[in-house]
């Protein structure tokens, strides 16, 4: 490859909490990761990994990372089911570090909110307060990437159901464009930019 | 037999036993280039590659599997290495060093920047002196020997471009076979920026075809490319080029999945074949009259230590002691913007417009210098990695945010030289293995300070260059101590006319064994500007001709 920048820069976004969910599960994600790409989601999506009582908390700690406003979110994009779906592939290794991260969740709940365990219960305002009393987690940044992933990976892994998440950042899911592809390339924008040297 | 017939095609069997005329070990941008001119210059070669073979519909814009799982790359469990910052520390593993295990190796997925070096490239040391902690020296070839084969590849491959704008770039013989590819949104902006700083914005020499060449699509504007293998087959690395034709050529067997472990020698010190895994992990010996060693700047000198012997106690070709050492990766700055409009980079090339004018930043206090693009190309994920950091991160406004930068962000890249240094090297580790046994890569790596300074002037100007543009708002900062991963793989067998100081001469053969060539980023004296792949292509070709014309006098027995 040409450049190295851009991996770096990743690496160092997410390297040093999301990716340690991937990253650190090298030693099953190649096999576990083709033949996660060849289940494709062709009927109703099922849990194989979470119990439903999970994944309620799952979604509804993605749903605050992603909100369903006037637009779909995590919640409609399908993220739990990317997030299933890794627990019981290619972050098959990271699934008792997973688990303890929803049951600490649990006791985060009650902690702020007396006699309550579950995220889900929760107003959307008070599932915020909980997730920014926990920001600083590596759950957080976990759970963050694991969002991000499922909301834009390609279907074919679980989530970004029907490229809810191309959609909502305007990526058209295309094989081909045609120039001029924006605002700055139109020719007579770029004249007007750059006068005689266009 | 059409080239895109030969896509997949294994080519025509040479029997183990019968010395092929050339064994070339590596098939991207170095082996793929051998075997194509050692197949057309009339020699047998088994081209052995470690990687598969994969074909255009292998290719999908899934960028969970190429990107976060590093699909087409070296990755653990198979490929294990280990760091460590200076000679004194324990190495620990990590995935430092990054390429892409298939046919066409990186050129497979690279993001295609095809700059030539320029004359200061080849003697920056004579023109001015050295740099302290560092081990800078001339080339032992010029810009103008390596000239026609710098044309020949451009035209080999199908490059996109328009020579003859800058005043400052080396002679050409030849124009690019093709024109420039579709401009962009990051192109114009770093049109405006140049124009607004009174310098120049010049079209980018990219390996992707923009027109139909030789029998391959032209490039289809999919965006999905820096990092991404192309389905259709327009970017022009080896695996859609060199390598079909030298397969096409019924004088190339291509081996993949076959991992070689040692280079055997005869009592006489001259190479006789190699020894390695085949895709069930059965040893194979396969007999030479030659050896070409094209396996990247890491797997290169790995080989030539995994192949030691009591003639070569420091391993192959290495009584110089410089097999291995100064690694070099090329710095690379990076600085996020916003724009006012939509730019829409996720469509088209990478890469359309570049500007030079830091070239040679000697006159700066310097050594070295670099160049600029504007680029954004980084699919849906990466893109919501990297929204502003100063922003929210999550939530309704962070996701408000994630609607605007997709659409309307980009970045200044920059691309700089880096000082050879004599401890910064790849050699074995004493204890790690890979899956096939074998001693694990172990780097050493740290910058010199004086890059440091370089990167932080290459990413200001930058900013500058992002502002000067039009941003809305600029983020980012240069890079640390850590460069975090190695892509650009270079050095670590350098070329000179001196074999107490350098590994091969400059013809790429090893100065300690007559019938043994290196080339590949391994060759490297200093490290260009940043984007190596085309000279490393160049000096295949050179090599290719200068090892066959060496096998018709007769001189590698």
């Amino acid at each position: 490859m040409s450049d190295s920048f851009s991996r770096r820069e990743f690496v160092a976004t997410v390297g040093s909490i999301g990716a340690v969910w991937l990253l650190a599960d090298a030693s099953e994600r190649s096999e576990a990761m083709a033949h996660a790409a060849h289940q494709v989601r062709a009927t109703q999506p099922s849990l194989t990994v979470l119990t439903r009582e999970q994944a309620i908390e799952v979604e509804a700690f993605a749903s605050r990372i992603i909100p369903t406003d006037d637009s779909p979110g995590a919640r409609e994009a399908g993220v739990v089911y990317f997030i299933d779906r890794g627990l019981s592939t290619w972050a098959q290794g990271q699934r008792p570090m997973f688990m303890e991260g929803l049951t600490k969740l649990s006791r985060d709940v009650d902690a702020r909110f007396r006699g309550q365990s579950k995220l889900s219960a929760l107003t959307p305002q008070q599932q915020d307060e909980v997730l920014k009393s926990i920001e600083q987690t590596p759950f957080f940044g976990t759970m963050r990437f694991a969002t991000l992933a499922g909301m834009f990976s390609l279907p074919t892994h679980g989530g970004n159901k029907d490229f809810i998440g191309w959609k909502l950042i305007g990526q058209v899911e295309a094989m081909e464009f045609k120039a001029p592809f924006g605002w700055y390339d139109q020719p007579a924008n770029r004249r007007t930019l750059l006068g005689g040297d266009a | 037999m059409t080239l895109q017939g030969a896509q997949g095609a294994q080519g025509r069997r040479y029997n183990t036993n019968e010395a092929v005329d050339f064994v070339v070990v590596g098939s991207g941008a170095a082996g793929g280039s051998v075997a194509r001119e050692l197949t057309r210059l009339g020699h047998s070669v088994v081209l052995i590659e470690q990687g598969k073979f994969y074909s255009r519909a292998d290719f999908k814009h899934d960028e969970f599997g190429v990107i976060i799982n590093n699909d087409y790359c070296n990755t653990p469990p198979s490929h294990i290495q280990t760091w460590r910052k200076t000679p004194n520390d324990k190495a620990e593993q990590r995935h430092f060093l990054l390429y892409a295990t298939a046919v066409g190796g990186s050129s497979m997925h690279y993001a295609a920047n095809y700059w030539r070096f320029r004359p200061v490239d080849f003697d920056e040391f004579s023109r001015y002196g050295a740099v302290e902690g560092a081990a800078v020296a001339d080339w032992p070839i010029t810009y103008d020997e390596l000239e026609p084969y710098y044309s020949a590849v451009e035209w080999a491959i199908g490059v996109s471009g328009q020579g003859g704008l800058d005043p400052n770039e080396g002679r050409r013989s030849r124009a690019y076979p093709l024109p420039p590819l579709d401009l962009t949104g990051p192109g114009v902006l770093l049109e405006v920026a140049a124009k607004k700083l009174g310098i120049r914005a010049f079209p980018a020499p990219m390996a992707i075809a923009s027109r139909p060449y030789k029998g391959r699509e032209a490039c289809h504007n999919c965006g999905f490319c820096w990092y991404f293998p192309c389905e259709w087959g327009a970017k022009s690395g080896t695996n859609f080029t060199m390598v079909p034709e030298a397969i096409a050529s019924g004088r190339c067997e291509l081996r993949t999945e076959c991992k070689v472990r040692t280079i055997e020698t005869d009592d006489r010190g001259r190479v006789t074949g190699v020894v390695y895994f085949d895709r069930d992990k059965r040893e194979v010996r396969q007999q030479a009259r030659a050896v070409f060693l094209c396996a990247n700047g890491a797997e290169t000198p790995r080989l030539l230590f995994m192949s030691k012997s009591s003639r070569f106690p420091d391993g192959l070709a290495n009584s110089s002691g410089m097999v291995g050492k100064h690694l070099m990766f090329n710095g690379n700055t990076a600085g996020g913007a916003l724009f006012e409009h939509e730019v829409n980079a996720y469509k088209g090339a990478p890469v359309t417009r570049i500007v030079l004018d830091t070239y040679d930043l000697h006159d700066k206090g310097h050594w070295g210098g670099g160049g600029f693009d504007f680029r954004y190309p980084f699919p849906p994920l990466l893109s919501a990695l990297n929204v502003p950091p100063d922003g929210p991160q999550w939530g309704s406004a962070f996701k408000q945010s994630l609607k605007h930068v997709h659409t309307h962000a980009t970045q200044c890249w920059g691309h700089t030289s880096q000082l050879p240094v004599a401890t910064n090297a790849v050699d074995l580790d004493p204890e790690a293995k890979d899956s096939w046994g074998l001693p694990a890569i172990r780097v050493t790596y740290r910058e010199h300070d004086a890059d440091l300074r370089l990167y932080k002037y290459m990413f200001d100007r930058g900013i500058e260059l992002l502002k000067a543009a039009g941003a809305t708002k600029t983020w980012g900062g240069p890079p640390g101590d850590d460069p975090g991963l190695g892509a650009h793989l270079l050095g670590t067998c350098r070329m000179g006319n001196d074999p107490r100081s350098s590994v091969v001469n400059k013809s790429h053969r090893a100065h300690d064994v007559p019938n043994l060539f290196m080339v590949d980023g391994s060759s490297f004296v200093t490290s260009g500007r940043g984007q190596p792949t085309l000279t490393i292509q160049a000096l295949a070709f050179r090599a290719a001709d200068l090892a066959s014309q060496m096998a018709k006098r007769g001189e590698l027995g």
